[in-house]
């Protein structure tokens, strides 16, 4: 420890060193921010978790039948069976998978249309698969897509993880808000577009049905009334022949439900040869009603039969109209793929419209787009992942910022010294460079990218507290050196590095033992790695880089004084 | 040096130490402490993920026969309106779509669900008297996270040998559902992929139209023998009551085959000359579900077949991994009638066992955890030293399980991370005790004082700089306890924890620390020559100095 005190009193008493260390943290610091513009380090709100289990959602166009989604489910199926590590898959046609987090906020719950289905395939146990959840969805996902899309056009196959934190509609969802319904519509496919074409996005889809082609029966007022038959009966017996009716039904004693009576035609009379207006009338001609004097009427006799489109769905949010285009990411941040997106839009835009950028938010990234010629105005809205990582991110920076206000009251009530808290909060704050660094390191020995998550900066704000700590004893114990036994200041803040640089290493030890299983988990790694790269620095900073800001600052300048202080006295003969 | 002279306390820690350090109660309060610790352990309900308080709902209101854009006048516009009046909530998602209009609504997280569905429910009904006309009730379906989320699902199917038909499945099923849905804490079980059994009616048309009939006069036929009505009562003359009802003429599918829809040239045509009528399933409920597996990864899959999938809710705030258990229990009385049948079931998804597996794992994280630590203290310190402080670790930890159970947290992935991240940080004050112990008992003038006297005085000396360094680091904590969104919901447990362990941890430590040392650690022989000794000496030295 001799060595120590004689090492720390050797750069306080030359002023070159001094600055040599000041002017080194200083670098360090501004390199290690500097991380993140170069994207050595990528940040990302968590990252994802090797699962037992994943699903596929099958959304084929608005207006398929159920047989074309089973057909698209089934060449899914195909790719999943030659799979050796999966142990069950389950299809589920026509609706949901049973709800999970995921489908929560994904509206998993309200399908029940002939154009969706939910596969759910539950793999070996992870502890015992080579092969994460994930990379075997990177994997497939291309293959399955490649070969099952173009079964029945339009159709959309996403692959939805289990979310390792909150869960949240999609990676990236943009919004397309404006009050001309084709105009947000064509927005939103330029917008899908552009999304398609980034690199690391996927399953990218427009949350908006397509219109099909269908077939209306305007009624003709005047023959229905003419033959003695009225609308109401012509819906009836329409709906009643091709759909079919629950008409009557009997209770059961045995059975666990009342047993319906089901009337409807038969597979044979309800197939039609061709989709055409030609074939839809000789159907329905030999569909009869029977009008009020008894008598036969084909149903081909009282409509008049014409082509048209299907209605498009109208969305809102918060009241104004809109468009979502969704997509996900493969295994990378959505920060900056989104950013890269956004960058080609604008460009894209920039012609057409006047763009104005929103300003400093959580919706940061927000763009308002405004016609040049007809002056209607648009707003592509960033939402999603990305904002609810902004808000977490927004969240933490303020919790951070009052704790280190809370801490540095604590101090000034403590010592009664703006300069000395001043010094301790500095010191704790520049552990952010080891929490940075750290995370640079831990991505050399990771397959995968490690991200700097939420976690990491919790981690980082329990060591503003860890490391205060350390400067709080160190600055408490050579003033009392000072104050009780007239040591000079250089010497007594040289002997209080020494004296306490033992049981700063040991607690530092036991936070790097205590937090090392930390770092393995998926989503607290970053809590763990910011715990161990941190405390290491706020073990460099506060046994070199504290010493020095003591030594320089006027604050520390204790005179010697009378003692009555037991406690006072006793630390200072610490080892 | 002042011998024998009591020594003055002037730290809250030195109180305690002092207070506790003869008190037979210590040990019981230890004793206690464990025990709790361990009641909670294995009580406290277990959840892999903390619970979200996510409310919100949907209001669908059907209007027949309208296209979107006049839904989005009639019904949406005005609905949004009026549901951006309650508080509370952060978005509003309007869809119109051809005959249905559907607004749904997201508060904001951590808003109580209870009050949440009850002003979404009490916003519409207040507006009930605009609702355009021809519009049907509207329907308001809330989201309940712990209700509608299943925690277990089970798949039903036929075994491959043995042919079990859809309906005998679904009956079998339904009967297995009613006795899980008695099960303590069972929420909410639905079935999905159930096939009904039903009467199916299919005409032909062509025969139809040879019989000269309409679809219409089916229906009709069909509806005037199929009812229901409930007895009548009669009287006798001497006032008894007489009971008699007419029965449903319909009471196997046969009947309704004999049906006579018709008289075509003074002979009856039955509804089974025009239709198949068939005892099957509900054909027209297009959801269906198939299912896959294998037992053994090395096998191949089985076919694709139909199956039955049984999802099972618990109620708020109950364990995981108790109503999961206690429901594959009943699941596994019912093997002798599966196996006549034929059926196999395969439990798809369990989430209390992985609650528990996530809980298990993270414990013997913390295990392992702590005798790594205390292996280091060991090596620094000694090993009765390391022992004591060793005990400390399972003290607070006891301590702040059982705060968290009775505050009705949860034990889940959140809490137990919680409590990984204290564990570096609450040994701190254990550390810093033993140590000045461990100084004072080594230091110069020892013989001279009573044990007792020594302990007090070495835990109250580094009283007041831990007791300012650990409010710091709670300090830290607390501000996380008001992030919003999700996130700050599912981080909530580790503010709440953290700086209840670190409280306990200093409590631990001036009470337990010094008690526990006085069992274990004796005065050290006094060895006048140790070098360390000569630095006290030197230092007591200048100390008087100062005095003067």
């Amino acid at each position: 420890m001799k060595g120590f005190e004689k090492f720390i009193y050797n750069i306080l008493d030359s002023k070159y060193k001094k600055k040599l260390i000041i002017s080194l943290t200083a670098i360090a610091f501004f390199l290690s921010l500097m991380m993140f513009p170069t994207k050595m380090v990528l940040a990302k709100m968590l990252p994802g978790k090797s699962a037992n289990t994943f699903s596929i959602y099958v959304d084929t166009p608005a207006g398929s039948s159920i047989e074309q989604t089973k057909q698209v489910s089934s060449c899914v199926l195909n790719y999943l069976k030659k799979e050796n590590e999966v142990m069950n898959i389950e299809l589920f046609l026509g609706q949901g998978i049973p709800l999970d987090y995921a489908g929560l906020v994904k509206g998993a719950s309200m399908k029940r249309t002939e154009n969706v289905s939910e596969i759910s395939v539950n793999l070996t146990d992870k502890h015992h698969r080579t092969e994460a959840s994930y990379l075997m969805v990177q994997r497939l996902r291309p293959l399955i897509q490649e070969s099952c899309l173009p079964l029945v056009r339009g159709t959309n196959i996403k692959f939805i993880e289990q979310p390792s934190g909150p869960p949240t509609l999609a990676s990236i969802v943009v919004e397309v808000h404006g009050e001309n319904l084709s105009q947000i519509r064509s927005l939103a496919v330029d917008v899908a577009n552009t999304l398609s074409n980034t690199e690391g996005l996927v399953d990218i889809d427009i949350m908006a049905d397509e219109n099909f082609e269908k077939y209306e029966l305007i009624p003709d007022k005047e023959k229905v009334a003419r033959s003695g038959l009225s609308v109401k009966q012509v819906n009836n017996i329409l709906y009643l022949a091709f759909e079919g009716m629950v008409i009557a039904h009997k209770n059961s004693q045995n059975s666990p439900d009342q047993i319906n009576m089901f009337l409807v035609l038969d597979n044979a009379s309800k197939q039609l040869p061709e989709s055409n207006i030609e074939a839809l009338k000789s159907k329905l001609s030999s569909l009869n009603l029977m009008n009020m004097r008894g008598m036969m009427v084909p149903l081909s006799e009282v409509v008049d039969i014409r082509e048209a489109k299907s209605n498009y769905m109208i969305m809102h949010k918060d009241l104004s109209r809109m468009t979502n285009v969704i997509a996900e990411t493969d295994m990378v941040s959505q920060v900056y793929p989104l950013l890269e997106a956004r960058e080609v839009l604008l460009e894209k835009f920039e012609n057409d419209y006047i763009i104005t950028k929103a300003g400093f938010s959580t919706y940061m990234f927000d763009f308002t787009l405004e016609d040049r010629k007809t002056h209607a105005k648009y707003l592509i809205r960033w939402d999603g992942e990305m904002k609810v990582t902004l808000d977490t991110f927004r969240d933490l920076g303020g919790a951070f910022i009052s704790a280190l206000i809370l801490i540095f009251l604590l101090l000034v009530i403590y010592y009664k010294s703006f300069a000395i808290s001043g010094i301790v909060l500095l010191g704790s704050f520049l552990s952010l460079i080891g929490v940075i660094v750290g995370h640079w390191v831990a991505n050399w020995f990771t397959t995968e990218t490690f991200f700097l998550t939420s976690t990491s900066l919790i981690g980082f704000i329990a060591l503003i507290g860890i490391s205060s700590r350390n400067s709080l004893l160190l600055i408490d114990f050579a003033k009392s050196l000072m104050e009780c036994e007239g040591i000079q200041k250089r010497h007594s803040i040289a002997i209080a590095a020494a004296t306490r640089a033992k049981p700063i290493m040991l607690t530092a030890v036991a936070i790097i033992l205590g937090s090392a299983l930390l770092a393995g988990d998926p989503v607290f790694g970053g809590l763990g790695v910011a715990l161990i790269s941190g405390t290491v620095a706020a073990v460099f900073v506060s046994l070199l880089f504290v010493p020095v800001l003591m030594d320089n600052s006027k604050a520390m300048d204790f005179d010697k004084k009378y003692c009555d202080n037991e406690a006072l006295k006793n630390i200072s003969i610490t080892k | 040096m002042e011998n024998k002279k009591e020594y003055q306390v002037i730290n809250i820690a030195g109180t305690l130490a002092k207070g506790f350090l003869k008190s037979p109660l210590t040990a019981v309060l230890g004793a206690f402490l464990l025990i709790m610790g361990y009641l909670a352990l294995n009580t406290m309900p277990r959840e892999e993920d903390p619970q979200i308080a996510i409310s919100g709902g949907a209001v669908i209101v059907p209007l027949p026969g309208a296209t979107p854009k006049e839904i989005e006048n009639i019904i949406v516009k005005p609905l949004e309106r009026k549901l951006r009046e309650v508080r509370g909530i952060e978005h509003v998602y309007g869809m119109a779509m051809d005959n249905v209009g559907i607004v749904n609504v997201m508060y904001y997280i951590g808003e109580d669900r209870e009050d949440s569905n009850l002003k979404l429910y009490d916003k519409v009904m207040q507006n009930m008297d605009s609702m355009p006309k021809g519009v049907m009730q509207p329907l308001i379906k809330p989201f309940d996270i712990d209700i509608d989320i299943p925690i277990l699902t089970v798949a039903f199917y036929p075994k491959a040998d043995k042919q079990v038909d859809d309906i005998s499945l679904f009956e079998m099923v339904r009967e297995v559902q009613q006795h899980i849905n008695a099960v303590e804490y069972v929420a909410k079980t639905t079935l999905k992929g159930a096939r009904k059994a039903q009467y199916n009616i299919e005409v032909d048309m062509g025969k139809l139209s040879a019989y000269h009939l309409s679809l219409g006069q089916i229906m009709q036929a069909v509806q005037s023998v199929a009812v229901d009505v409930p007895d009548v009562k009669g009287k006798t003359n001497s006032g008894k009551l007489v009971i008699f009802g007419v029965k449903n003429a319909i009471e196997s599918v046969e009947d309704v085959g004999s049906v006579i829809v018709a008289q075509y040239m003074n002979s009856p045509i039955y509804l089974r000359d025009v239709a198949s009528v068939t005892h099957g399933i509900d054909i027209q409920n297009f959801q269906t579900a198939k299912i896959m597996f294998k037992s053994d990864v090395n096998d191949t899959l089985s076919k694709e077949a139909n199956q039955i999938t049984m999802t099972v809710a618990k109620l708020a705030g109950t364990n995981a991994v108790f109503v999961a258990e206690d429901v594959v229990k009943v699941l596994e009385s019912y093997q002798k009638d599966f196996d006549d049948l034929g059926i196999g079931y395969l439990i798809t998804r369990n989430y209390g066992e992985r609650a528990n597996e996530a809980v298990n794992e993270l414990m013997s994280h913390l295990l392992i955890t702590i005798i790594i630590i205390a292996l280091m203290l060991v090596f620094a310190l000694g090993w009765r030293e390391s022992l004591i402080v060793t005990f400390s670790v399972p003290a607070i930890l006891a301590f702040t399980l059982f705060t968290a159970w009775m505050t009705g947290q949860t034990m889940n992935r959140i809490t137990l991370f919680a409590l990984l991240l204290s564990l570096g940080l609450l040994v701190d004050a254990a550390i810093i005790v033993i140590e000045n112990i461990h100084r004072h008992l080594h230091a110069h003038g020892v013989e001279d004082k009573k044990m007792e006297d020594l302990l007090i005085e070495a835990t109250d000396e580094i009283g007041a700089p831990t007791n300012i360094a650990t409010l710091a680091i709670i300090l830290t904590m607390v501000p996380m306890a008001f992030v919003g969104g999700m996130m700050g919901s599912f981080m909530k447990p580790i503010p709440y924890n953290v700086p209840v362990a670190l409280v306990a941890s200093l409590f631990v430590a001036y009470i337990f620390t010094p008690y526990l040392s006085l069992k274990l650690l004796k005065k050290p022989e006094h060895k006048p020559n140790n070098e360390e000794d000569e630095n006290h000496k030197i230092e007591n030295n200048e100390m008087k100095e100062g005095k003067k």
